[in-house]
C-alpha cells in the first residue's frame, strides 16, 4: 500500500505540521493552560476571595450564646472568611429587623441573615435570607456549626454520654471504593475523574485541531490549484493517504507529548500526589488510549479532508463542517455526563456507536471497570468505521479537489458518489 | 508506432458531454498541438490523458500499452491554473516535485541548481515561494515541470498569463525538449502560437475532434483552393460566381475559396480584367485561424460553455 509517492507526501505533511507555529504553540501551551486552569481553581477554592457578613439571630438568649461560642472556633471565622454577628429577637421583631435591613442585603453589604426559631430545636428548620440563598460554599461553612448547636441543646437535658453525643453530632462521611476485578478494593479518589476529564478533553482538542489543520491544507491545495500538478504525479488516493498519515502521526506525537506528564505521574514515584488525587493508569490503558486515538484521528482526518475538498474557501468549509462537528461534540458531552453518572446507559451504548466510541470509551474506561473484550470491540468498531467511510470519503475527495466555483449543495455531493472518476 | 494514442475518449459531466469520442495520435518526437476554443474540451482531454479524470469511455495508450503510473512518472505536466505551496522554499519545492516523480538524491539537486542558475533564481533558492514575483513563480513552475527529465511534456494553455519574457523562455524550453527527442503536447486557443510551434495537431470543438494530422499536410490540403487577397476596388461581382465557393473577409485580407485548385489562375485573370488593384495575391496559403473558423464556425456560433469540473 505504501509507496515512494505516499511517503513523499507523508514527509512533506509531517514537516509542514511539526514545524508550524500553531503546532509548537499548542503542544507546549495546552498543558500549561490545563495546569493553569486547575491551579486557578485550587486558588479560588482556597482563597474563598469574598468575605461573608452573616447575621445570625435566634429566638432565645441561650441559643445565641451557644452559637456565638461555636462559631468562634470555626476555621472560617478564624481566618475571617466569615464575619458573623449575633442577636436575639422574637419572631415579630425579626420581621421588622429584616425589613429595615432589606436594602443592605440587596447591596450585598450583608451576605445573609439566619433566623433560628425555638421551634428549630424540635424540627431543625431554620430560615435563611439572602440575595443568593443557593451559595453552596456558604452553606458548607454554616450548616455544620448550627447543626451542632441544635444537637447539643436538644440533648443537653437528656442523659447521654459524650460518645453518644459525638456520634449524633457527626454527619456521615462517605469514602468511595472502586470495585475492580483485581487487587480487591482500591480507594478511589478524584484521580480517575481527573483522567476522565483529561482524556475527553485531549481527544476533543486534538481531533478538532488536527482536523482543522488538514482541512485548511486541503483547501489551500485546492484553491491554489497546486493539486492538479500533484495529481499529475500521484493518484488522489495516494495524496489522501499520505496527507492523513502525515497528520495522523503528527497528532500521535503531540498526544504522546501531552500525555507524558500523566504517564510519568502514574508510573513513577517522582511526584507524590495525595491519595485522593492519585492516578492509576495501566500500560494497557495507555496503549489502548493511543491506539484508539490514532484510529479515531485517522477517521476524523478523513472526514475533515473530505469537507475541505468539497469547498474551495475556508468560510464555506466552516459552515459545511457541522455534520463532522456534531460527531465530535455530542460524544464529548456524553463523556462528560458520565462524570455525574458513570453507569449511564447512553454512555454505555454510545461507547459502541461508530464515531462516538472514539471519545466515550476512553472516558468510560477510566471511570468504571470495562472488560477488555469491550475495549477491543470498540477498536474493531473503529476499524470497521474506517473501512466503511474511506471509499466514500476518497471518492468525494477525488471529485471535490478538482471542482471549483459554485458552492456545491449536499445533494450534489451525494450525486458525486455515482460518478465514474 | 505512435508515442501516444488517444482512442475514443469520452467524458460526461451530468448531461454535458465535455469530450465526445475523441481520437488522435501523437507521433514520436513531435510538438503536438491540441487546439480549440475555451471550453472546447481541451483540459478535460488532457486530464484524462494524465489519469486525473477517469474517462467514461475510451483509453490512452503509451506506445501500445495503456497508460498508468509509469506514464505519470515520465510526464512533466503544467496545468493551465498553476499553483505552488506558498510557504515552501524554492529549493524544497523543486525537490518535492521531483520526489513525487520518483527522483531523489544528488543528481536532482545538481540539476535543480543548474536550472535555477539558468533562470536567474539561484540566489532565491532559499526564499519562500510567496516571496517571489509572479514571473519568478512561473519560472519555478517551469523548472518543476521538467526537472525530472520527462519523456513527455504536457502543457495546458501554457502561454496564458505569461509575460513576454517568460513566453519566450517557455518557447525555448519547448524547442530544447524537442531537440532532445522529447514529445511535447500542448493545448491552446491561440492559433498563432500553434501555427508557429507545433508540427502535428488536433482540433477540438464541442468535445469532438474536427481535424487532426500533420500541420504542413493540413495546411497544404486546405490551402489548395484558397487565395489570400489584398486589394482595392469592388469585388462584389464574385459573389455567386460559378468558380467561387466562398468569400471570407478577415479585415486586411480576404480569403477566397475556389471550387477547383486550377481555378485560382482564372480568378486572378478575372480580377485584373475588372480593374481591381491587386496588392497581394497569395494562392495556396491559409492560416490555421482560417481553417479553424471554416471548420468550427465563428466565435459564438452555437458556442456552449463547457465547465472544467
Amino acid at each position: 500500500m505504501l509507496n515512494n509517492r505516499i511517503l513523499a507526501v507523508f514527509k512533506r505533511e509531517v514537516k509542514e505540521r511539526v514545524i508550524s507555529k500553531g503546532f509548537i504553540f499548542m503542544t507546549i501551551l495546552l498543558p500549561v493552560f490545563m495546569f493553569g486552569i486547575i491551579g486557578i481553581q485550587v486558588l479560588l477554592m482556597k482563597e474563598g476571595s469574598t468575605k461573608y457578613n452573616i447575621i445570625i439571630i435566634s429566638e432565645s438568649q441561650e441559643l445565641t450564646k451557644k452559637l456565638e461560642n461555636e462559631f468562634k472556633n470555626t476555621d472560617a471565622v478564624k481566618d475571617s472568611t466569615l464575619r458573623p454577628s449575633f442577636d436575639t429577637m422574637s419572631q415579630e421583631d425579626f420581621k421588622n429587623f429584616l425589613r429595615s435591613k432589606k436594602q443592605e442585603i440587596l447591596d450585598e453589604k450583608i451576605t445573609g441573615v439566619f433566623y433560628i426559631p425555638n421551634s428549630a430545636l424540635k424540627d431543625k428548620k431554620v430560615e435563611y435570607y439572602s440575595k443568593t440563598p443557593q451559595n453552596r460554599r456558604l452553606s458548607e461553612l454554616l450548616n455544620r456549626p448550627i447543626n451542632k448547636v441544635l444537637i447539643d441543646t436538644y440533648f443537653s437535658n437528656r442523659a447521654l454520654s459524650i460518645e453518644e453525643l459525638n456520634f449524633a453530632r457527626q454527619g456521615i462521611d462517605v469514602t468511595g471504593f472502586k470495585v475492580s476485578k483485581d487487587e480487591g478494593f482500591a480507594e478511589a479518589g478524584y484521580g480517575s475523574l481527573i483522567l476522565t476529564y483529561l482524556f475527553t478533553f485531549l481527544l476533543y482538542m486534538s481531533l478538532l485541531m488536527m482536523g482543522q489543520m488538514i482541512m485548511q491544507s486541503v483547501i489551500e491545495e485546492k484553491s491554489s490549484r497546486i493539486v492538479e500538478v500533484i495529481l499529475s504525479s500521484v493518484s488522489s488516493k495516494e495524496l489522501m493517504i499520505g496527507k492523513i498519515l502525515g497528520s495522523g502521526v503528527t497528532g500521535l506525537l503531540q498526544m504522546a507529548i501531552w500525555l507524558s506528564p500523566v504517564i510519568m505521574v502514574a508510573s513513577t514515584t517522582w511526584f507524590v500526589l495525595p491519595p485522593e488525587v492519585s492516578i492509576s493508569l495501566s500500560t494497557f490503558q495507555i496503549v489502548y488510549f493511543l491506539l484508539n486515538f490514532f484510529l479515531g484521528l485517522v477517521i476524523f482526518l478523513g472526514l475533515f479532508a473530505t469537507v475541505g475538498a468539497i469547498f474551495d474557501n475556508p468560510q464555506d468549509a466552516q459552515s459545511g463542517l457541522w455534520p463532522v462537528m456534531l460527531l465530535i461534540i455530542i460524544p464529548f458531552f456524553i463523556a462528560f455526563s458520565m462524570i455525574e453518572n458513570p453507569n449511564s446507559v447512553i454512555a454505555k451504548i454510545s461507547s459502541f456507536v461508530p464515531f462516538a466510541n472514539i471519545i466515550v470509551m476512553p472516558a468510560r474506561m477510566t471511570i468504571a471497570e470495562v472488560p477488555v473484550w469491550e475495549l477491543l470491540t470498540s477498536l474493531v468498531i473503529s476499524v470497521l468505521t474506517l473501512l466503511a467511510i474511506f471509499p466514500l470519503a476518497g471518492k468525494i475527495y477525488r471529485i471535490g479537489i478538482l471542482r471549483t466555483g459554485k458552492k456545491p449543495k449536499w445533494s450534489e455531493v451525494i450525486k458525486w458518489l455515482k460518478y465514474k472518476y | 508506432m505512435y508515442a501516444l494514442e488517444v482512442k475514443n475518449l469520452t467524458k460526461k459531466f451530468d448531461s454535458l458531454v465535455a469530450v465526445d469520442h475523441a481520437s488522435f495520435e501523437v507521433p514520436e518526437g513531435s510538438i503536438f498541438g491540441l487546439i480549440g476554443r475555451n471550453g472546447a474540451g481541451k483540459t478535460t482531454t488532457i486530464r484524462m490523458m494524465m489519469g486525473i479524470y477517469m474517462p467514461d469511455e475510451g483509453e490512452v495508450n503509451l506506445r501500445g500499452v495503456k497508460v498508468g503510473q509509469e506514464f505519470k512518472n515520465r510526464v512533466g505536466y503544467l496545468p493551465e491554473e498553476r499553483g505552488l505551496y506558498k510557504k515552501m522554499k524554492v529549493q524544497d519545492t523543486l525537490y518535492y516535485f521531483a520526489e513525487l516523480k520518483g527522483k531523489t538524491g544528488r543528481d536532482v539537486h545538481k540539476k535543480a541548481n543548474e536550472y535555477l542558475k539558468r533562470f536567474e533564481l539561484y540566489d532565491r533558492r532559499l526564499s519562500k515561494v510567496e516571496d517571489l514575483s509572479k514571473g519568478n513563480q512561473q519560472k519555478l513552475q517551469f523548472i518543476a515541470t521538467v526537472l525530472h527529465d520527462p519523456d513527455f511534456v504536457i502543457l495546458d494553455e501554457p502561454f496564458s498569463g505569461l509575460d513576454p519574457v517568460n513566453t519566450n523562455l517557455l518557447k525555448d524550453i519547448i524547442l530544447e525538449m524537442k531537440e532532445r527527442g522529447k514529445v511535447i503536447i500542448f493545448s491552446t486557443h491561440l492559433m498563432d502560437f500553434a501555427e508557429k510551434l507545433c508540427d502535428h495537431l488536433a482540433m477540438i470543438d464541442h468535445g469532438k475532434i474536427i481535424l487532426k494530422g500533420k500541420l504542413s499536410e493540413i495546411k497544404a490540403k486546405y490551402a489548395q483552393k484558397n487565395v489570400s487577397l489584398t486589394y482595392e476596388g469592388d469585388i462584389s461581382f464574385l459573389k455567386g460566381h460559378p468558380i467561387i465557393e466562398k468569400i471570407e473577409n478577415y479585415g486586411n485580407t480576404t480569403g477566397i475559396r475556389v471550387k477547383e485548385p486550377e481555378q485560382a489562375q482564372a480568378l486572378l485573370k478575372m480580377l485584373v480584367d475588372r480593374g481591381i488593384v491587386i496588392k497581394k495575391f497569395d494562392a495556396n496559403d491559409i492560416s490555421l485561424q482560417e481553417i479553424f473558423i471554416e471548420l468550427a464556425g465563428t466565435e459564438g456560433n452555437g458556442f456552449k460553455e463547457v465547465k472544467n469540473a
